[in-house]
């Protein structure tokens, strides 16, 4: 059972490697260097509120119609 | 025991690439690059394989475009209010309206991961960018454990159910230019990701 989920777990591990997933070295150094600002962080900070506001408006009108 | 080590090494490595793909696509979906990331994308090195493909393509895009025409770019796409203007919500993508099943389903599933939405963030958590982030967690442990089982569920219902549409639709969009580069690369992250979970119980 123990094998079989190694061999399972190898089989995904080569198949990710040859699919380019096996170290994407020049995407960790950019991702890196950005993890401090983590994507919800930036999200929030964005014109807070009118985005959705406006989007939450446009659905309305669509399902009046 | 060397050859051991070796093993898992590398499998560090490779989930800490598709951490990092994840984490890259969220933080380009949440906002537009500023000036120092995208001098960064543009040094991206691609090769033959499909990633890389899609990262060289994302470099050459870095390097032909300015930090105020991709910002132009993304307010286009997500925040202006023209016709080209997607709705980047699971719940829309599913149901055609906001606030739907979709997102409780998600919510419901963040509450029992013990991850909540940070405060002053007014985007409901099924926003593309929020639902890759939580995947990007899942994959190197910022949540606790790797388990992988649990990434296979978790991508097969938040984010596979609707992200492959999402991506053809920013592929397509209007005003896609940098962003159809950002979209080749998550739709080509999601095929990889179906595959190698169908290898997963």
């Amino acid at each position: 059972m123990e094998r079989e989920m190694q061999g399972q777990s190898r089989k995904r591990r080569e198949f990710l490697k040859l699919a380019g997933l096996g170290a994407v070295a020049g995407a960790a150094a950019v991702v890196g260097a950005k993890q401090e600002v983590r994507a919800e962080e930036v999200a929030g900070r964005r014109r807070a509120g009118y985005q959705l506001s406006e989007h939450v408006r446009r659905v309305y009108e669509l399902a009046r119609f | 025991m060397k050859e051991e080590a070796r093993e898992r090494a590398a499998e560090v490595e490779t989930e800490r690439s598709r951490a990092l793909l994840y984490g890259l696509l969220s933080r380009l979906l949440a906002a537009p690059p500023d000036a120092q990331l995208l001098r960064q994308l543009s040094r991206l090195e691609g090769d033959e394989t499909a990633i890389g493909t899609a990262l060289a393509g994302l470099a050459a895009a870095a390097q032909r475009l300015s930090a105020a025409a991709v910002r132009e770019e993304y307010e286009a796409l997500f925040v202006g209010l023209g016709r080209g203007e997607l709705l980047p919500y699971a719940s829309w993508y599913l149901t055609g309206f906001l606030y739907e099943r979709p997102l409780a389903e998600l919510r419901a599933e963040l509450g029992r991961l013990g991850i909540v939405r940070r405060e002053g963030n007014p985007e409901p958590e099924d926003h593309i960018a929020s639902v890759l982030e939580v995947m990007a967690g899942l994959a190197d442990g910022r949540f606790g454990r790797v388990d992988l089982t649990l990434q296979k569920r978790f991508f097969e219902r938040h984010l596979d159910s609707w992200g492959v549409r999402f991506f053809a639709d920013l592929a397509q969009a209007r005003a896609a230019d940098f962003y159809r580069e950002v979209a080749k690369l998550g739709r080509v992250l999601l095929e990889i990701e179906r595959v190698a979970f169908a290898m997963v119980d």
